[in-house]
Formats: structure tokens, C-alpha cells, sequence
């Protein structure tokens, strides 16, 4: 027991001193933490390179013929929102691809759109360009961007099915003269529940505050779906705001679930596991995702509450500086087409900002047709609001007073 | 003019050596900082070159005496100029960031305006995240040494020939990363996983909830998850100092206290325990350092109700862009820590480590 050997893991020759040990832990400490801590902040946005079209189009060859050009597009959007090529259809962004020869990339990066912002500011703040040629924030943010100049004007001559626009969203209150931004889908967040884990049906926005889901809870971190959902709740008319009084109801409330720990988390885009495996209960969420998580999972369910759902619109726009405007050009034109609309609405279950999809969806999916979630009907849209537009000092009042509750 | 440079050095290399290593390093730090740009800044960085030539000029041509004196000067400037640019100027920089002022809401460039509000905000509305940090941090640098210390013991004293593969299955978890492991505790927590099933099925539920480990069958999103994945996550920080310094002690101590009629509890208490001191005190700042700045435990195992400072700091750096904030809520978790490790080294330190 007197003679030690030397540990031949630690040291070759003879054992560590302390402070040896204190220099190869540091090290192990730099590779084990640092890049980790590093690569969560930049993960946390869930980036997923086309995450949704399963056959990474973003290393398919131009060899597809038959369009006319080539060249190459980026679009960044949010997370299941177009059609994948998968069980033997081919998804829009490979239709699009073999119709025109371009060569494009689709990624998901879009997790929450201050997140998004946050990413895009540093860049574009300085006049340097980024790296997407089409992004997809909602149209709050659209209405920041034009206001801050940070955005390339649409050319609209070279996008002729943009006569195809809904009326509703024709000179929209982001973009009055429409030249900056196309949506890209508009759609309701209302509440979604896992009926296996609640019980029982879920009705109106109260029910989230049933301390019998204590923990099971969520909310979205776009301020205006859930704030907007629960000042609805509140009799508060949303779409006539003007000043951060109104909504304050709206803010204690979420601050006392959120104090009381009725709350689980705040999430962006990524709640899909949570919901389907029941680690949520019952959260705000987007019509169109909870759809899509229901074809997994049918214990997914989405509701309007009784007091209303909010309305939003997400949009496309050529962030300035962006290198292909004219495969921009080219896709929205190609996405504008009703034809090539329907597919993408079959597969998200939101509603189209394209007139004259309904007809094509009637072709491929009688029964989408009718459902009043993607295609409303008078009574539906009665039901909703839009979050109305804010000035500058108010929007930041409302983002101070939610991030409070929220982030920190 | 070289030459009487050179001939003065060699008078006193040691006040050359000195004056070089503390202008090199000023100079790197300005230019790191950016308070020198162009033509200056390359201007200090041809004297920063300058001064390491002159050192190993004077080395060279001095006598053994010179070299013996200037030695010291010559090994410290490396990690002088390293510490320079990559310590001394992000420093700064934080610190002038911190006290900066973002001229509108969606500014990239913060200017720099003395202004302290920062530091107020900093305090008046991160209080709860403060103070979650430091407990949190604390509670699993107290499980990481229940924990750590009697395997660390066990490896040491008892490990024999397989010690090797005992200390490699400490550090084995170090080769997946970090964030896999964490994000991993997610699905094994989760309100309808295994961990939560086995509880249910051994009826232990009613303890759990009791302890507040759980929280309406939940496991996960809990204080309880937040300092149980700190602990889990910073363990091995513990027993590798804590191994090193148990097996530093000579064996023979032990039988030393024995023949002297002592009991092993008091040979323990009385021998090992405060030769391993400093082992656990490294451990304890390895431990309690990161894990009071870290954001990850509680990003992913935590709830809104559960968010420390560095949650805080990354919200504000990352999301809402509010740089200058963000800097002086670092500059004040600095300040803390250090605080806290300059009062624990008073009364635990070891001179060589404090």
C-alpha cells in the first residue's frame, strides 16, 4: 500500500498536482461548457435546414429543365409551413425548383419573431446584407422593417399572380402601399389542448387558468397572439389599442399565472413535442400547427374560446441588400398561382392569402373545403381580431411589460 | 541610438524588462479595445514587436547576470500580451458598453455616456434572477460535494487497479456535449416519461411531491429540475480536484493516526479531511463559478418561474437587443462572484489557491 502507482489516465508520469489538475479541468471545463453554452444560444432559435421539405433542396441541382434561367434562392420561414415532397407528392419548393430551374434553399429558422429580429439587426442595422433573399416575419414586424428601411421593394411587375391577393389584405395597415411585403399565409392563434392530458374539452380561455393544470400551461411569446387571446377573454376590443392602459388587464393577469406557477413555459414555434406528449396540457398556439400536430397525434386539439381567436398575417419580404430579387420575383409569382396555392394549404391548414384556392382545394380535399378554420366563413370571422397596429412608444411599453413576464 | 538603448538596458534589465511588458501590454489592449485604429494602431503593434526584439536583443548580447534578470520579464510577456488582448480589452469593452446608451430602440450602436442607469435597472429588475442564480448554484455545489466526495474518496483510497476506469467514467459523460445531455434530461423527465412512470409505480409520488421535487406530477420545468441539472452537469468539476488532492495523501499518515490509538471517523475528521481542503475548495469554484452564470440548466428544465441571471443576460443580449443592459448585468454577476469567492477563500481558502 506504500508504493503508489502512477495513474496512467491522468498523467503519464506520476500523479497530477493540483495544480496540473486545476489546468486540465480548466480545458476540459473550456471544451465541455463554453461552446455548448455558445451553441444553445445559437440553437435555441431551432434552426433546421429544411426541416420541412424533406429532400434538402438546398443541394438538388438546377438540372431540372423545362423553366427558364437557373440561378439560386434563399427563403427563410417558420417551422412546418409548406408542403414537404413526401408519400409521393412533390412539395412546392421542388415543384418550384423543377418548374424554374432555380436553385433554391429553404430553411425554418423562424422560431419568434424578436428572436428573428434580433439575429437580422446586427447585420442589417449596418447596411450588410443577409444571407435569405425572402423572409417571413409577421406583419408587425414587416411594418418595422419598412420602417426602418431595412427592406428591398417588391417587384411587383415581375409578380403577375400577385393580382391574385385577397381583397382583405390589399393595402394592408403594415404596408399601406403594398409595395414592400406579400403574405405569405394568415391564420387565427386560439388555444390548443391535449385532451388526453386536460380531461376533458376545453372551451374558453379561462380554462387555462383552471388551477387544476397548474404546470401544464403554456403561452406563445409573440406578445400580440397571447396577450391578444386573453385580453379578448377580458371583453378588451384588441383591435382598437392605442394605448398600453387598455391591455393591463391583459398583462396582470398572465403575471399572476405566471407567478403562481400556473404557467409551464413561454414558447416560439417549438411546442409541438411538448403538446403532443402532454407535457403541455393547454397552450395558445396557431391553428394551422395544432392541425398538423393532430395528424401525428389526435389528441390534439384546436379551439376557438368562445370569447374569439386573434387573426395574423405572416408575410414575405426581400430583406435590402438581397442578391436574387428575380427568383424572388419568380416564386412569389409561383406561390400566388391558386394551382400551386392549394397544395401548400392542404398541407398547413392555414388560410390562404390567395384568391381562388378554395376551387382547387375543393379538387383535392372536399372536406379542407369546408373547414371554417382555413377557409372562414362570415360567423368564424366575426369571432376574431387583429392585434391593432401600435405606435412606436407604445409597442415598446407593450414589449417592455411582456418581456418582463416572459424573459426574465 | 539602438545601441544606447541597449547599453542602458544592460544597466538595469530589469527596468527594461518591466517598462517593455507593460507598454506592450497597454499598447495591445488599445488597439484591442479600438481606442487606437489605423495607422496608430499599426504604429503600436510594430512597438509591441519593437519591445519583444529589444527584450531578446538585450538577452542576447547582455552578460549571463543581464539574462538572469530579464528572464523573468521575457517568460512573462507571452501570457502578458495573451491576457492583453483577450482579457484586459473585452473587458473594457464590456465595461464601456455597460455604461453606454442605445441612442433609439433598434439602434446597433450603443453610445458610450456614462450612463449608470444600467446598473440601477440591473439591480431593481433582476433581483429574483440574482438571487435564484446564487441559491440554485449554491444548492448543487453542496449536492456536487455530497455527491463528489465520497466517490472521489472511494476512487482514491479504494479504487486499486480499476481506479483508471472509475476516474474515465467520470469524465466519459464530457465526450457527448453539454446540450445533448441537458436536452436529453428533458424526455427522460418529462410529465408522461420514465422517471415519472417508475415514481407512479412505486408509489413514491406522495414523497416527491412532499419534498417539492415535484410539482402537480411534474419532474420537470421545477426549481428541483433546474438544480438537479446544474448538479448532474458540473459533478465531474467536483471529483476530478477533489480526487487530485485525496490521492496526493500519503497512506502512511493514516496508519500513523491508527498507531496513535486514533478511531477512523477522527483520522478522517482530523487528517484526510483537511488535506483534501483544497481539493474541495477548487472544486467549489469550478463548481459554483459557471453554474451561477449559467443559462442552460434553466433554459431547458426550468420554467418562467425558474430563470436565472444568465437567462436574463441572454434574453437581453439575444433577443432583446439591449446590449448595454445586458453588459452591466454581466459586470454586476462578475462582481458578485467575485465577491463570493474573495469571503469563501478568507475562510476556506488555502494560501496557495486564495
Amino acid at each position: 500500500m506504500t508504493t503508489r502507482r502512477p495513474n496512467p489516465f491522468l498523467a503519464a508520469r506520476g500523479p497530477l498536482s493540483r495544480r496540473q489538475l486545476l489546468i486540465r479541468a480548466g480545458a476540459l471545463g473550456a471544451a465541455g461548457m463554453s461552446l455548448p453554452a455558445l451553441l444553445a444560444a445559437c440553437g435555441s432559435d431551432s434552426d433546421s435546414d429544411s426541416g420541412a421539405s424533406g429532400s434538402t433542396p438546398a443541394t438538388s441541382g438546377s438540372t431540372a429543365g423545362g423553366g427558364s434561367g437557373g440561378g439560386s434562392l434563399f427563403f427563410e420561414n417558420w417551422p412546418s409551413y409548406i408542403d414537404p415532397t413526401e408519400d409521393g407528392l412533390t412539395g412546392t419548393v421542388d415543384r418550384f425548383m423543377e418548374a424554374t430551374g432555380i436553385d433554391m434553399r429553404y430553411t425554418e429558422a423562424f422560431n419568434d419573431n424578436n428572436e428573428y429580429f434580433a439575429k437580422i439587426q446586427p447585420l442589417l442595422g449596418r447596411g450588410e446584407p443577409i444571407d435569405p433573399d425572402i423572409i417571413a416575419p409577421t406583419s408587425w414586424l414587416a411594418n418595422r422593417l419598412i420602417a426602418l428601411d431595412w427592406l428591398e421593394k417588391l417587384p411587383v411587375d415581375q409578380v403577375a399572380n400577385a393580382a391574385n391577393l385577397r381583397a382583405d389584405l390589399q393595402n394592408p395597415s403594415w404596408d399601406p402601399t403594398g409595395e414592400y411585403s406579400l403574405p405569405w399565409q394568415t391564420g387565427f392563434a386560439g388555444i390548443a389542448y391535449n385532451i388526453d392530458a386536460t380531461g376533458r374539452e376545453i372551451t374558453s380561455v379561462d380554462d387555462m387558468f383552471d388551477p387544476e393544470f397548474a404546470g401544464k400551461v403554456g403561452a406563445l411569446t409573440e406578445m400580440r397572439d397571447t396577450i391578444g387571446v386573453i385580453a379578448m377573454s377580458l371583453g378588451i376590443d384588441i383591435s382598437t389599442l392605442t394605448t398600453f392602459d387598455e391591455a393591463q388587464p391583459a398583462f396582470d393577469k398572465l403575471q399572476e399565472a405566471k407567478d403562481s406557477g400556473q404557467i409551464r413555459r413561454f414558447h416560439g414555434n417549438d411546442y409541438f413535442d411538448d403538446l403532443s406528449n402532454g407535457n403541455l396540457a393547454i397552450t395558445i398556439g396557431w391553428s394551422g400547427d395544432v392541425a398538423a400536430i393532430a395528424r401525428d397525434n389526435p389528441a390534439v386539439r384546436f379551439v376557438f374560446p368562445e370569447s374569439g381567436a386573434t387573426s395574423w398575417a405572416d408575410t414575405m419580404v426581400i430583406p435590402k441588400g438581397a442578391s436574387n430579387i428575380d427568383a424572388a420575383a419568380q416564386w412569389m409569382n409561383f406561390v400566388y398561382d391558386p394551382v400551386q396555392a392549394a397544395q401548400i394549404t392542404t398541407w398547413v391548414g392555414y388560410v390562404s392569402p390567395v384568391a381562388g384556392v378554395r376551387d382547387e382545394v375543393e379538387k383535392l380535399d372536399p372536406d379542407l373545403a369546408n373547414d371554417p378554420l382555413v377557409f372562414p366563413d362570415d360567423a368564424t370571422l366575426a369571432n376574431t381580431q387583429g392585434f391593432a397596429p401600435l405606435s412606436e412608444e407604445v409597442e415598446a411599453e407593450y414589449d417592455a411589460a411582456f418581456s418582463a413576464i416572459t424573459g426574465a | 541610438m539602438t545601441n544606447a538603448l541597449v547599453r542602458q538596458g544592460v544597466k538595469r534589465p530589469e527596468t527594461l524588462g518591466l517598462g517593455a511588458l507593460i507598454l506592450a501590454g497597454a499598447l495591445l489592449a488599445a488597439v484591442g479595445t479600438r481606442i487606437l485604429t489605423g495607422p496608430l494602431a499599426i504604429l503600436a503593434l510594430a512597438l509591441v514587436l519593437a519591445s519583444i526584439v529589444a527584450l531578446v536583443v538585450v538577452a542576447t548580447m547582455g552578460t549571463p547576470e543581464t539574462r538572469r534578470k530579464i528572464a523573468p520579464y521575457g517568460l512573462l510577456k507571452p501570457g502578458m500580451l495573451w491576457l492583453a488582448l483577450f482579457y484586459l480589452a473585452p473587458l473594457f469593452t464590456l465595461l464601456r458598453l455597460s455604461l453606454s446608451t442605445l441612442p433609439s430602440r433598434f439602434a446597433v450602436e450603443a453610445e458610450f455616456d456614462w450612463n449608470f442607469d444600467n446598473y440601477v435597472t440591473a439591480f431593481t429588475d433582476f433581483g429574483p434572477q440574482f438571487q435564484r442564480a446564487f441559491v440554485y448554484a449554491g444548492l448543487a455545489t453542496i449536492l456536487t460535494i455530497a455527491i463528489g466526495y465520497p466517490l472521489a474518496y472511494v476512487i482514491a483510497f479504494r479504487g486499486g487497479k480499476y481506479r483508471t476506469l472509475m476516474l474515465g467514467l467520470v469524465v466519459i459523460p464530457f465526450f457527448t456535449s453539454y446540450l445533448i445531455r441537458t436536452i436529453a434530461w428533458r424526455s427522460i423527465l418529462s410529465d408522461n416519461g420514465v422517471a415519472t412512470g417508475f415514481i407512479d409505480a412505486v408509489g413514491a409520488t406522495w414523497f416527491f411531491e412532499a419534498a417539492n421535487i415535484m410539482d402537480n406530477g411534474r419532474l420537470i420545468n421545477t426549481p428541483a429540475a433546474v438544480i438537479f441539472g446544474l448538479t448532474y452537469n458540473f459533478l465531474p468539476f467536483m471529483i476530478l480536484p477533489i480526487y487530485v488532492s485525496l490521492e496526493k495523501i500519503d497512506i502512511r499518515l493514516l496508519d500513523a493516526a491508527k498507531d496513535l490509538y486514533s478511531t477512523s471517523t477522527s483520522a478522517f475528521r482530523k487528517v484526510v479531511l483537511p488535506l483534501s481542503l483544497p481539493g474541495v475548495f477548487a472544486g467549489t469554484l469550478l463548481t459554483f463559478i459557471p453554474a451561477a452564470g449559467d443559462f442552460v440548466n434553466s433554459l431547458y428544465l426550468g420554467s418562467p418561474n425558474t430563470t436565472m441571471i444568465g437567462n436574463s443576460i441572454q434574453d437581453q443580449f439575444l433577443v432583446q437587443n439591449n446590449v448595454p443592459l445586458a453588459s452591466a448585468m454581466s459586470f454586476v454577476l462578475m462582481f458578485i462572484i467575485t465577491v463570493f469567492v474573495i469571503i469563501y477563500s478568507r475562510f476556506f481558502g488555502t494560501e496557495d489557491l486564495a
